[in-house]
């Protein structure tokens, strides 16, 4: 069991990391974006590999970004009666979707998604737009993101084994939308009383 | 038994999809698993069903494409823009100063301050699309004044709950995008389909707080003149509005023969611009004919109304596409926070990573909505769901009433987000096969989503309305009383008439077609047009040969 959550360790972090670095995919999505429609309009200058740069982008973040929103317990719930049941029955609840609905999902996925990459790769496809840039790098984000996820869920079922069985801590409690955002609120409102404002009057 | 269970798949499946739903694991990848446990099924059962069951597992083949189709999205590329937009300019302090600023101006009126938060709320709308940024900052400013100067409870927080949900409904908005890629029509025709519905419900929150304010005027009461610590002056901000006006309408007119559908932006550009340079030259010229009270309002007025042009106005004019709109909208932002030095490392990065995050989990939940349509319409559920819609009595109203019941319903308890993948696809074609033109419906529909961020327990507007309201008795900073804490029955009771006219806003949507059609530009009419077509010409001499006219089209 040791080893298993040394590996989930590992996992976390690759998968941390990744989650953390795409962030920045966005604001370059952003800029190259405004860019582009202020050269196209300006001096009628644009191409079509900036326009598909901004979705390969995009397509990095936020395939980069599930397996560390789902490491930090974020992907949204309809949880009316997940959120009145005790915590250990919402642990085998996870245990549960992680064992039969995500990781056959994300493995099927992935490995449908290796010859998809692999045609593109060998024949050198370019996007059908003149100008365009070739498919296969925006082909392996989609492989690379269900590949973290799988790891990403492996990892949560060794850790959901190991909290089940009282061998590590409970590290991402599940909230409700309400607590949530009542937990951000307070955050929140805890920077912005720091900034100089004169809020009360009228 | 087996050819039962085959004949009566799609039922079948939609209601397992509620079970695997409720079951409270995340629902990207719960719709997928749906989607994977009822594919093996289907695949199994198919030579029982006579041919309605299509599956086979070559068709899993498909999923792949499907993904691509959402990586290669443009319009679903504008959802991580507008987030981000709103995100900074939430911390950015442009609602703070517009609701000190506006609630001074209308608070000696009595029912000012509810007033003045409805028109910042539509203000903030119109330049971001997301709820939470209006309704936090309403609730930490606004609020106090209210209950300060004796508002009743139920109106103070309904108003402001109400008021920022404008922005999911007043362009740029995050549930018209998604309502756009899901009906597959342009975000433009959207947006332009949806301003007017959205300015009409502005319109109505006023008129109730005005006859709140007629017929039960101690509920919200005018605030004493010493309240307002920039001073009278109203007087030179008409004069000056006026004048802003005068010159708008008349770029307007001027304009017109040459741009017709761009020259009221421009006009409103052109009028607006004019009053802020005055403004900004009549302390340094030493006219001093604006008040201390106008000026600032001027002041205030400005970055909103520069980044409604620098969006909403490039949009319809058509110099950007939205999600260039929304680029530009997110660097106009970063630049505002930017000038109000409010800009940093820390808030950056946090309104990334918040933006990366949401971007994940919907588009997730995308990516599991495909692999349950994939299913589902192997199934030909697609083709149960149409005939059940189709054989509501009463046409296209019929429809209609049947589909907002049930989101409606739905929105009490589920995401938009949720209800727009999951559901929109499969009413769209029903809707097609009535005639039921898809900007129009999903303007409707956008106007019922709105409601579900109002309505207990689960309306976000509500949630983040509770996170800043005092839950204790608290002191009033300014009156050393003791304070009440606001109770959630409070805020739920308050956000009823809202709700109320919520519904008739659907119902004003459905009965007035043209409040969103007008999207469709002048149409020309076949019955007027005649086609004419030019006799063939004579033989004529060698080399000519007989010419075709092209033929011409006389309106």
């Amino acid at each position: 069991m040791q080893a298993m959550l040394a590996l989930a360790r590992g996992i976390d972090r690759a998968t941390a990391f990744v989650g953390r670095s795409v962030i920045w995919l966005i604001l370059l999505a952003i800029l190259i974006s405004a860019a582009n429609a202020i050269s196209r309009k300006l001096f009628d200058l644009s191409s079509n590999a900036f326009l598909e740069l901004q979705w390969y982008l995009f397509g990095g973040a936020f395939m980069g970004a599930a397996a560390h929103v789902l490491q930090q317990n974020e992907h949204i719930r309809i949880d009316i009666f997940y959120a009145s049941r005790s915590r250990r029955t919402q642990h085998w609840i996870d245990l549960f979707g992680h064992v039969v609905f995500l990781l056959p999902f994300a493995s099927l996925m992935a490995w449908l998604l290796w010859p998809y990459l692999l045609q593109s790769w060998h024949s050198g496809q370019m996007s059908g737009s003149p100008g365009g840039l070739a498919i296969w790098p925006a082909r392996a984000i989609l492989f690379l993101g269900f590949v973290l996820l799988v790891a990403q869920a492996l990892s949560e079922i060794v850790k959901k084994i190991a909290i089940l069985r009282g061998l590590i801590t409970d590290p991402h409690p599940h909230l409700s939308a309400q607590a949530a955002i009542d937990a951000s609120a307070l955050s929140d409102s805890a920077l912005s009383d720091s900034a100089p404002q004169t809020r009360d009057q009228p | 038994m087996i050819e039962l269970l085959a004949h009566n798949l799609a039922p079948i499946i939609f209601a397992s999809l509620v079970l695997f739903l409720l079951l409270g694991y995340p629902v990207s990848f719960s719709l997928a698993a749906n989607g994977l446990v009822f594919f093996a099924i289907g695949v199994w059962l198919a030579p029982w069903s006579n041919g309605q069951i299509t599956l086979d597992w070559a068709l899993l083949g498909n999923m792949p494409r499907q993904y691509w189709g959402i990586l290669s999205s443009e319009t679903l590329l504008a959802i991580p823009f507008f987030t981000f937009m709103g995100l900074i300019l939430e911390r950015s302090g442009m609602a703070e100063d517009l609701l000190d600023t506006i609630g001074q101006l209308f608070g000696p009126v009595r029912g000012g301050l509810a007033f003045a938060v409805i028109l910042v709320g539509a203000l903030l709308a119109a330049t971001t699309g997301v709820v939470a940024a209006s309704v936090i900052a309403m609730g930490l400013i606004s609020l106090p004044i209210m209950l300060r100067h004796g508002y009743d409870r139920g109106i103070a927080t309904g108003v402001i709950a109400a008021s920022g949900t404008l922005a999911q409904i007043i362009p740029p908005s995050l549930v018209l995008i998604v309502l756009a890629d899901q009906l597959g029509v342009s975000v433009g025709d959207m947006y332009k389909g949806a301003l007017y519905p959205g300015l009409l419900l502005t319109g109505l929150y006023l008129g109730y707080v005005a006859l709140v304010a007629v017929f039960q005027p101690h509920k919200v009461p005018a605030l004493p003149h010493e309240a307002r610590n920039l001073g009278g002056g109203v007087r030179s901000l008409v004069v000056v509005a006026a004048l802003g006006a005068a010159i708008a309408v008349a770029t307007h007119l001027l304009l017109l023969p040459r741009l017709d559908h761009s020259s009221g932006i421009l006009g409103a550009t052109v009028g607006a611009l004019a009053v802020y340079l005055y403004a900004l030259a009549d302390r340094p010229l030493r006219l001093n004919l604006l008040s201390v009270l106008a000026s600032r309002v001027i002041m205030v007025l400005m970055p909103p109304l520069a980044l409604i042009f620098l969006v909403l106005g490039t949009i319809f004019i058509g110099l950007a596409t939205p999600t260039e709109g929304g680029a530009m909208g997110a660097v106009g932002a970063m630049v505002l926070a930017a000038v109000k030095r409010r800009f940093s490392y820390d808030m950056m990065h946090s309104a990334l990573t918040a933006t990366t995050r949401l971007s994940a989990f919907v588009l997730f939940v995308l990516i599991g909505a495909k692999m349950f349509s994939q299913t589902f319409y192997g199934v030909n559920g697609h083709l149960w769901v149409e005939e059940l819609l189709t054989a509501v009595p009463g046409g296209q109203y019929g429809f209609l009433l049947v589909i907002n019941l049930v989101i409606f319903v739905l929105g009490f308890f589920i995401d938009f987000f949720e209800i727009a993948f999951i559901l929109i696809p499969l009413i769209t074609p029903a809707a097609a096969a009535l005639g039921i033109d898809l900007v129009w419906l999903g303007v409707i529909i956008g106007v019922n989503l709105q409601t579900s961020f109002l309505t207990p327990p689960f309306g976000f507007a509500l949630f983040y309305l509770r996170s800043v309201a005092a839950r204790v008795p608290y002191l009033d900073k300014v009156t050393g009383q003791r304070m009440d804490g606001i109770r959630t029955s409070q805020i739920y009771r308050g956000a009823v008439p809202f709700i109320c006219i919520q519904v008739l806003m659907i119902g004003v949507v459905i009965a007035a077609p043209g409040l969103v059609t007008h999207y469709q530009g002048a149409k020309v009419d076949p019955a007027t047009v005649t086609i004419d077509m030019p006799a063939l010409q004579p033989l004529a001499p060698l080399g000519g040969g007989p010419v075709l006219g092209t033929p011409t089209i006389i309106p």
